[in-house]
């Protein structure tokens, strides 16, 4: 939360990231920054323009949400030249003080949110610093921000040091206009604008659904104007940090958080920044560890932090805190899709949070039908084909779909016995948002999620749930089509059957078919209220009848 | 079924016709779920009647109901063929099965749907009504088209034109479909017995070979199923003059089942057998066994399929196969697993069936019941 106007959490975060940066001294940022573009999620002309708009719109929504704003954004992209883009990105957030915005956007921070655990859209993301460094790499240009908090509006240059990390900004120029908001204009080189499933305006699409108390308006290089108005007006409440359970641990991170511990002992290093752990808990890892857990824990070496870790695995740990997650919310989510997918039937399932190695994680599923519901697929009957819309923590993931273990656990539902006859030809959208403070991502891109046993097992259960809901819904539907078909058959012979009768007898023919529509109109409202039972029996005597009605003809004359 | 009128006027069959509809139109206008009551034409309602040696209609009806959705398309299909022959009657016509359906077919107004597909859609219907209504094809003037062929010394008057049907020359007479007496006299006829032929190409071989004359027969041919009118013909030869019946068939279970609709009738006319059913007629073959008898090789026998296994299940469960000769046949066909057709015998000699194989069976009386 970069934008945020809270100097305390600034300082420590500087802080923290000072001190990551003395191991970079050597090397200059840029060097670390082209070194880590994959890592930073910067591969790919495509992948990067989205890329680039998620950290801007991330950073955004997250300023907004802490300071109690419903947010409005606003993402401009124009093409300047052959891969070359102008992306402007508006909120009406807290804004940025002056005396901040030097820290906020001209300063890389990559890695800052590492030990927090935190449900966060971010997550560990190259942030708005990081994309603002990546215009000044590719096109040796700052970016232009302006903000207006409720004391000041003012306008400056962003432009980054990249040998020291450090913000090099121009001149601050006063504006007398009220505003208020932060608007950053940049220029990005070798990034290319596409249209499609990975699309920005796909990945802002998705951030509306999640997002319902988002309004986003988007104008693509070719000028062409999307609207996502807001469906809800309630702001989520933000999540709450927590201390990493000890059973997700690693030595790597145990050292890590240990360097930075402000503990003078081991025991109470393990104590202050570990949730679940007690006393009865230092007792029993001194008992397995062989040194003195009065040691000083800067100077743990990797022997004995494994040995902490490998006693973490023995012990009985309270279940980490669950109530720290904030999923959507099935209202929120329905107010949502109803305004942007409007489905024919859809449902939404939010799984209780469960656990998986000491991580806190919680599943919520939304399968939508019919509407606009399922991507384009040009040449089946429907024109549809079943979307599977992936999130991690409420932010769209539109890469690497193949790996991810939601898009596994979609194709592993057999969407048949949910009555969709074919998931490659129905109008389908398969919803899944996975929360947690720790998403168990396939690799440093961060664009899938691995299978976890326990995470796996959650979204299956959760899709199922959800397909149960929705075959109601067709089996409904089904039996509404029958119905209608009903109606139509006898309606079409009744008037044959009142001209056939009308010639032969020379009673009017009017008077017949009318008689007939009466009749069929009257038979089918009583099979309506007839309860599933009586229907089903009336089926059997129907079908009897029919067999019946159909002489044997095995012995049919040769005429 | 009660005794059908001897003579039924197109007044009486029209009537039955305006009748029909009346009481579907007073149905629909008290409100009720308009239906026609029908005989049911299938082995549940049809039984072996022991002393008549026919197939009989059991007194089971069943109901066709508009207001049920299995029924309706059959139901509209009913009335509209009660309609159209009231209207071939009032116009003093003769048609044929064919051209009522054609008449009746056309375009469901706002639908792409036809009032009938098919001619085997309209054709059970007339059968329904000749069943219900008691009457006859031949009393709502419908024809169906001919194939059957005779030859050999028979005189017959059709309308004004005298037909001797020993000057025919290779293609026989064609039955007409009509031949009830009304419409067909018998003049003269001197034959020992009908030979029954179920192949055209078969009977073809006889007609050449002037068998008829040599052994003083008729020889007829329905190719394939019988239709009413030879079934009707070689039964009037027996009852008015005392002729009897002997049929040639392939030996599988089509060509047996054939030759029992001809001795005592089928499921689907059970209702009219009694005009039609020829119970005295015999069988003369082929059989499996005639294939040890007459030496004919293997190779020309053809191995049982599926659909025939199943037929012969069928088949021994009817009560009219009860007789132990022929469940002794089937078995037999069954347990060597082949199959044999009549031209199978050309094998042997061309004029092996004429020469040899008909007359030796005829002579040694070597028959199925």
């Amino acid at each position: 939360m970069i934008f945020m106007a809270d100097e305390k959490k600034e300082e420590v975060k500087t802080q923290h990231a000072d001190k990551i940066f003395q191991d970079f001294k050597e090397h200059s940022v840029a060097d670390f920054f082209k070194k880590n573009k994959q890592m930073l999620g910067l591969s790919g002309k495509i992948k990067t323009m989205t890329t680039i708009v998620h950290e801007f719109v991330t950073n955004s929504i997250d300023a907004c949400e802490a300071a109690g704003i419903l947010p409005d954004l606003e993402v401009k992209i124009n093409e300047l030249g052959s891969e070359h883009y102008e992306i402007i990105i508006q909120d009406n957030g807290p804004g940025i003080p002056k005396k901040n915005v030097g820290q906020a956007l001209g300063k890389l921070l990559a890695g800052t949110k590492f030990h927090k655990l935190i449900q966060a859209r971010g997550q560990q993301g190259i942030g708005a610093s990081g994309a603002i460094m990546f215009a000044q790499m590719s096109t040796g240009k700052p970016s232009v921000v302006e903000s207006g908090t409720n004391k000041e509006h003012y306008t400056v240059e962003v432009g980054i040091d990249t040998k020291n990390n450090e913000p090099k900004l121009g001149e601050m120029k006063d504006l007398t206009t009220a505003f208020k908001g932060t608007k950053i204009r940049c220029q990005f080189k070798d990034i290319v604008y596409r249209k499609g499933e990975s699309s920005p305006m796909e990945y802002l699409r998705r951030t509306a659904i999640a997002n319902p108390h988002c309004s986003i308006k988007f104008r693509d290089p070719l000028g062409e104007t999307f609207e996502f108005h807001r469906a809800s007006k309630d702001i989520p409440p933000l999540p709450i940090e927590v201390q990493p359970h000890p059973r997700g641990a690693t030595i790597d991170e145990l050292l890590s958080m240990a360097k930075y511990s402000q503990s003078r002992k081991t025991a109470g290093f393990l104590k202050n920044d570990f949730d679940r752990m007690g006393d009865k808990a230092i007792d029993e890892i001194q008992k397995m560890v062989e040194f003195d857990l009065n040691k000083d824990p800067k100077k743990l070496s990797w022997e004995e932090a494994e040995q902490i870790i490998k006693a973490f695995k023995k012990i009985n740990f309270i279940a980490p805190r669950t109530d720290i997650l904030r999923p959507i919310g099935e209202e929120r989510l329905e107010k949502s899709l109803k305004k942007i997918v409007e489905p024919e039937y859809f449902a939404v399932i939010t799984r209780k949070p469960a656990v998986y190695q000491g991580y806190p994680f919680q599943v919520e599923v939304a399968v939508l039908y019919g509407g606009k519901a399922g991507r384009d697929n040009e040449g089946t009957e429907t024109g549809k084909a079943i979307e599977i819309m992936r999130f991690a923590n409420l932010a769209p993931l539109l890469f690497e779909s193949g790996g991810c273990a939601i898009t596994k656990a979609a194709n592993a539902v057999e969407w048949k016995r949910y009555g969709i006859k074919d998931p490659e030809t129905a109008p389908l959208t398969v919803l899944v948002n996975l929360v947690s403070v720790h998403i168990p991502y396939t690799g440093a891109g961060k664009t899938a999620i691995t299978d976890e046993e326990e995470v796996f097992e959650e979204l299956k259960l959760a899709l199922m749930d959800a397909g149960r809901k929705i075959s109601h819904f067709l089996t409904g539907k089904r039996v509404a089509a029958e119905k209608e078909q009903k109606r139509k058959t006898f309606l079409k012979y009744a008037t044959e059957v009142a001209i056939a009768l009308s010639e032969l007898t020379g009673e009017k023919k009017e008077m017949l078919e009318k008689k007939l529509h009466e009749l069929v109109l009257k038979r089918l409202k009583l099979e309506e209220e007839m309860s599933d039972d009586e229907l089903r029996e009336l089926k059997a005597t129907e079908k009897a009848a029919q067999k019946e009605a159909w002489n044997e003809d095995d012995d049919k004359e040769e005429e | 079924m009660g005794k059908r009128p001897e003579i039924t006027t197109d007044k009486d069959v029209q009537k039955k016709m305006v009748d029909t509809g009346q009481n579907i139109a007073n149905q629909i206008k008290r409100g009720d779920n308009p239906a026609i009551t029908l005989p049911v034409r299938n082995l549940n309602n049809v039984y072996f009647d022991k002393e008549s040696k026919t197939i009989k209609l059991g007194d089971k009806t069943s109901q066709r109901q508009f207001l049920n959705i299995a029924h309706v398309r059959k139901f509209m299909q009913t009335t509209l063929v009660a309609n159209e022959v009231n209207k071939v009657l009032a116009e003093k016509a003769t048609v044929s099965i064919r051209d009522l359906y054609y008449a009746m077919k056309h375009t469901i107004p706002g639908t792409q749907e036809e009032s009938f597909s098919g001619q085997e859609e309209s054709d059970p219907l007339i059968e329904d009504l000749e069943a219900a209504l008691d009457l006859l094809r031949e009393n709502m003037n419908l024809i169906a088209t001919p194939k059957g062929r005779i030859a050999g010394n028979l005189q017959v008057k059709d309308g004004k034109d005298i037909i001797d049907a020993t000057k025919m020359g290779s293609s026989g007479w064609a039955i007409p479909s009509n031949v009830e007496p009304e419409k067909i006299e018998i003049k003269n006829v001197d034959a020992e017995y009908i030979l029954f032929i179920e192949k055209f190409a078969v009977w073809n071989r006889f007609n050449e070979d002037a068998f008829w004359k040599k052994n003083k027969c008729l020889i007829v041919t329905s190719n394939g199923q019988p239709a009413r009118a030879e079934r009707r013909l070689v039964q009037r030869l027996q009852v008015e003059h005392g002729i009897p019946t002997y049929c040639l068939m392939d030996a599988d279970p089509w060509g047996m089942y054939i030759y029992s609709v001809i001795k005592q009738g089928s499921i689907s006319l059970s209702y009219s057998e009694d005009r039609l059913a020829n119970p005295t007629s015999k069988y003369i073959g082929l059989t499996i066994s005639d294939v040890e008898k007459f030496k004919i090789p293997k190779e020309v026998t053809i191995k049982l399929n599926q659909g025939d296994l199943a037929r012969i299940k069928q088949m021994k469960d009817y009560e009219w196969f009860k007789k132990k000769e022929w469940q002794q046949e089937l078995d037999l066909m069954k347990e060597k697993g082949f199959k044999l057709e009549l031209e199978a015998l050309s094998r042997k000699r061309i004029r092996f069936i004429t020469e040899e194989y008909v007359p030796q069976k005829i002579k040694n009386n070597d028959f199925l019941p």
